[in-house]
């Protein structure tokens, strides 16, 4: 191994497909960004820095933007918080833990396209076994048109997605806590701590790798949304739950505005970057400290 | 550790009612599937009496399953493959190795992680066109390997620098070449990275939808989610056909989940906790 021919042949096969597959389309983006070139024509012109004038004068691209922070801090907030408290639940051996725990992670097996299309039945409104359930307990007024009220749509969409990833959340978050030496409570118990200070003083700090993981994970996964929001709602009602991802779709292939969706994707490239930059930083030295 | 009543009356709850938010609407797209229409309309919530397994049947022919099934099948295997043998192979110097030649490769490898698919996705389909690539099977699977890349590096190098090299260096004092020590050695020694990478993997490009939507299109060549999608476009709102069109879909992971339940989470945890 110490010839440099033979290193570069090792790495040679996965540096081709990479190059190609990756790097030389990602930085075809940046080279399409400055054009106006429709996919459609050959030719194509420079167009400078239009396409990101154009961009910041586009009350959709703010519309996309605002409904990703949504969604992402939703997701992000409510997943974490349950899934941590479901991890805690479900830590320890016996059967019904273990049989908890493999059903919570089947809906982390389906495809987003088939749990799109199982939610869009459950919040059906005619037919939608939501509301059907909500009139069966004498609950019809709560009944709603959870897709199609734009009031309502976005939450849906959501909730969906918790839906999902939730067990995979907990399985991660239940392998750190399998991580932390149990002699630890031990030495709680015997101080006398309760169940919130152990939590807070033990369980909380020795999970910060694991907090690390899951917060960067549904950060990026949300800012990337794409198949679950275009199978149950296309971005709609109009643009209530319109991702950047779907809009970027929109553009480029609906709309054949190929350059302007590169400029989307830079602009969406540039935020997952910064935040994923910034909560390393911020986790890490959480992670140091403990 | 002293647990109190109402505590743990909150926890069986909490436990409770989260696995009925998962597990009703499973057992209602499963209800949905064997029941007739009728019976959905009357009894939504009850057992079915009567079986319909037409629903199946008509599904897996008017759908094209077993073609999409087919598809499925070849374009996770060879993509697995390749991702499994190319990281593999560039993993080994990068770990075995400390100088800058390596050190550039693998920052280069793992920036990809950094990289969103749809950074890439308008300039990688006027790449495909171009190479000839576009709606064939081989477009998506080097797609697939592409972007696992990354990832899969990233893995199996981490596992190398904690493999001992005595191994390998008694092989190659032996005349063992280069080449023969690491499938030979090094290889076999990788299976627990192996296998989380060809899980998490799995997962992603068997349920994968972007990447067809795009770049295969062409009813022969179509994958399992593109099969259940364009089948709604037919039957507009016929739930029995594109429910049964998911439940076949979704039953090779299933099952493969539930024999290797042990297996799997260790191969997801693996591959999540590492990054």
């Amino acid at each position: 191994m110490h010839k440099r021919r033979l290193q570069l042949l090792f790495m040679l096969p996965a540096f081709i497909v990479y190059s190609l597959f990756v790097m030389v389309p990602m930085l075809g983006s940046f080279y399409f960004s400055f054009t106006d070139w429709n996919g459609l024509n050959a030719r194509y012109h420079f167009v400078g820095i239009n396409n990101y004038i154009s961009l910041i004068h586009d009350a959709e691209v703010w519309i996309a933007l605002k409904n990703t922070i949504v969604f992402a801090v939703l997701v992000t907030l409510i997943q974490n918080v349950l899934s941590l408290l479901l991890a805690i639940l479900v830590d320890g051996s016996s059967w019904v833990k273990r049989f908890l725990r493999v059903v919570y992670l089947i809906p982390a097996l389906l495809s987003a396209l088939a749990i799109g299309y199982i939610w869009s039945y459950l919040y059906n409104p005619v037919l939608g076994v939501i509301n059907m359930a909500l009139q069966n307990i004498g609950l019809g007024h709560w009944a709603q048109d959870w897709l199609g009220d734009p009031k309502w749509s976005m939450y849906s969409v959501v909730f969906t997605n918790i839906w999902q990833w939730m067990g995979l959340s907990m399985i991660i978050y239940l392998a750190g806590l399998q991580a932390i030496p149990g002699d630890l409570y031990e030495a709680a118990d015997i101080d006398g701590a309760g169940n919130w200070e152990r939590f807070v003083k033990i369980t909380f700090p020795l999970i910060a790798p694991a907090f690390t993981v899951n917060i960067l994970i549904s950060i990026i996964g949300s800012f990337k949304v794409f198949d679950i929001i275009y199978v149950m709602t296309k971005g709609g009602p109009g643009t209530a739950t319109e991702s950047l991802a779907i809009l970027l779709y929109k553009k480029a292939f609906n709309f054949n505005e190929m350059g302007y969706g590169t400029a989307i994707a830079i602009v969406m490239f540039l935020i997952i970057l910064f935040i994923s930059i910034f909560q390393l930083r911020i986790l890490r030295s959480r992670e140091l400290d403990a | 550790m002293k647990k109190t009543l109402t505590s743990s009356l909150v926890a069986a709850a909490l436990l409770l009612i989260w696995a009925l938010i998962v597990i009703v609407p499973l057992l209602i797209l499963i209800s949905v599937t064997v029941k007739s229409p009728k019976e959905m309309l009357d009894s939504t919530f009850a057992f079915p009496k009567e079986w319909m397994w037409s629903n199946f049947t008509e599904a897996w022919q008017t759908a094209h399953m077993l073609t999409a099934f087919g598809n499925s099948l070849l374009i996770t295997a060879f993509s697995l493959i390749g991702v499994v043998i190319v990281s593999a192979f560039a993993a080994y110097p990068i770990a075995r190795v400390k100088s800058r030649l390596t050190g550039s490769f693998f920052l280069y490898f793992i920036a990809g992680i950094m990289i969103p698919f749809p950074l890439s996705m308008i300039p990688l389909y006027k790449l495909l066109k171009m190479l000839d690539l576009i709606n064939t099977h081989q477009g998506v699977i080097l797609i697939y390997i592409a972007i696992t890349i990354p990832f899969s590096v990233f893995l199996y190098t981490g596992f190398l620098k904690g493999v001992p090299k005595e191994l390998e260096e008694s092989a190659l004092i032996d005349g063992c070449g280069p080449l023969r020590t690491f499938l030979t050695i090094i290889f076999p020694l990788m299976k627990p990275v192996t296998a989380s990478v060809i899980i998490t993997n799995s997962l992603t490009i068997w349920n994968d939808f972007l990447i067809p939507l795009l770049y295969l299109q062409a009813r022969e060549n179509r994958t399992i989610p593109m099969a259940i999608f364009s089948f709604t476009g037919q039957y507009n709102s016929n739930w029995a056909m594109i429910f049964s069109a998911i439940v076949l879909g979704a039953l090779p992971l299933v099952i493969t989940f539930l024999l290797l339940q042990n297996q799997f989470i260790k191969g997801i945890v693996g591959g999540a906790v590492k990054g």
